[in-house]
């Protein structure tokens, strides 16, 4: 009834593996680009002096008002497509220009590091 | 520290569960770690993590399930490490809604003055826009963890709809959580008894709360040390004579003059909190107890009550430090600074003088 949780992924992420195909995820980037014929958004982000793209499939959010260049956050299911390859299926996509990118991104790692930190100290319990 | 393994015989006593401040608080914990907890076997409703006792939750997260019925709205809400359903209760407010369709005609006596109908309206309008969510929007809930067939749910006490269109609330949450996981919700309760500490310590404090309840009992206005020093002799009686059963008496402080020693510091603690104070320091140790000394109350409220007539204290009151040098130039040089707070909060507390601003006092 309630669909799985959505975990920030960065993203750089999508693609080189880290998340599985079905995964929920959620994702924010830059809108370069909206094909409403297609349902098809494409965000980029800036990393590592590299430029990364994310697609997603809008069907299940739209209409909405596409503003080129905004800053967008996606919470969707990670769907393997023919021809297309790896795109992120919204369930939402919010519109979130302004948001301070480095600070946001600070956040997610540091709550990544608790939950390692946590994972760790949780780990040589079970094995004894 | 994985919580849905603990064993129900390590659930620590309910007795002791109020003496956790995590138990009275709103806990900010992850939606991961609020499926996880695991129930009490004592008392249903309560969970634990990490040993801490649990019942009530304070989330953030988007909305990504709603449901709507007569007389409540069931919202999923996700935060990034897991999904819950929210039971959020629509208030009477909300319920006596009219029909959406009346809202746009002006009511007849709309002419630019104070309407209460019209603004009753708008108030019910502005609490509808906080109460119902759609998919998407950002939802924060706090109320007790329930389970009702098997899923766990928060009960909302509150909720509202955050307008976040920075992130800046979101960020803020995910980095203060972790911290208060690190310094809170992580560590374990540690309950340990004040008889367990510094012996020598405690006996002191013990000391001065003896001195402190018969002062308070016997409403003693004044007293000399020799007056209570029989109170302190259990501190002190029972561990020498303990020591010297097994041995020679030893070359060391007596009996005696550890009582002595005890009572000077305790009265020393007891000066330096203002509780009593010497009036007149001479070979005769005689201390005033700071709040039955009905002269000084007097002398205090007089001054206050002269001086806020003054052209310079008329308007602000008077400064503590003014009332001191006034207190020590007529009535005794020896009182100190936190005797006279006393004074001032017990005249305060009985409407005799009124603070004015920080540390400004004025009387009518």
């Amino acid at each position: 009834m309630l669909p799985a949780a959505t975990v920030f992924h960065f993203p750089w992420e999508i693609y080189n593996g880290a998340v599985q195909e079905g995964e929920s995820v959620r994702v924010f980037g830059r809108l370069v680009c909206y094909q409403p014929e297609e349902s098809r958004a494409t965000l980029s982000a800036q990393h590592a002096s590299k430029e990364h793209h994310v697609f997603v499939h809008t069907l299940f959010v739209e209409p909405f008002n596409p503003i080129i260049g905004a800053q967008y956050l996606v919470l969707g299911e990670i769907e393997k497509a023919e021809g297309v390859g790896v795109m992120v299926r919204a369930r939402v996509l919010n519109c979130v220009d302004g948001v301070n990118v480095a600070l946001l991104q600070k956040a997610i790692n540091e709550q990544r590091s608790f939950f390692r930190e946590r994972d760790d100290a949780a780990q040589p319990e079970h094995a004894t | 520290m994985q919580p849905a393994t603990m064993d129900p015989a390590e659930e620590p006593p309910s007795m002791l569960w109020g003496l956790d401040p995590i138990f009275s608080a709103f806990t900010r914990l992850y939606v991961r770690d609020i499926l996880q907890m695991v129930e009490s076997t004592q008392v249903p409703g309560i969970y634990f993590y990490n040993s801490h006792p649990i019942y009530k939750v304070d989330v953030l997260g988007t909305v990504v399930y709603q449901r709507e019925r007569e007389d409540f709205f069931c919202y999923g809400v996700d935060d990034g490490t897991g999904v819950i359903n929210c039971l959020c209760w629509k208030n009477d407010l909300f319920k006596e809604e009219e029909h959406p369709a009346k809202w746009g005609k002006p009511s007849d006596g709309d002419q630019g003055g104070f309407n209460p109908v019209a603004e009753l309206k708008k108030l019910r309008r502005a609490q509808q826009s906080r109460c119902r969510l759609e998919i998407g929007e950002l939802l924060r809930v706090r109320g007790p963890v329930k389970t009702s067939r098997q899923q766990r749910e928060i009960m909302a006490s509150t909720y509202y709809k955050v307008n976040d269109p920075v992130m800046a609330f979101q960020i803020a949450w995910m980095m203060e959580v972790p911290q208060l996981y690190r310094q809170c919700y992580d560590k374990p309760l540690q309950l340990q008894p004040n008889a367990t500490g510094d012996s020598a310590v405690s006996s002191l404090s013990k000391a001065t709360n003896i001195i402190k309840d018969f002062l308070k009992q016997k409403s003693v206005c004044r007293f000399r040390p020799y007056d209570v020093q029989d109170l302190l002799q259990p501190l002190i009686s029972s561990e020498p004579r303990n020591a010297s059963a097994d041995q020679e008496p030893v070359a060391g402080p007596s009996a005696c003059q550890q009582l002595h020693q005890l009572l000077k510091e305790v009265l020393q603690i007891l000066q330096d909190e203002g509780i009593v104070y010497r009036k007149v320091k001479s070979q005769d140790e005689v201390y005033h107890v700071t709040a039955h000394d009905k002269d000084l109350l007097i002398a205090v409220k007089d001054i206050i009550r002269e001086d806020s007539r003054r052209e310079k204290y008329a308007e602000k009151g008077c400064h503590v430090l003014h009332i001191l040098s006034a207190v020590r130039q007529r009535y005794s040089l020896n009182v100190s600074k936190a005797a006279l707070e006393l004074v001032l909060k017990s005249l305060e507390s009985n409407s005799d003088v009124v603070s004015t601003s920080d540390s400004h006092y004025t009387a009518f």
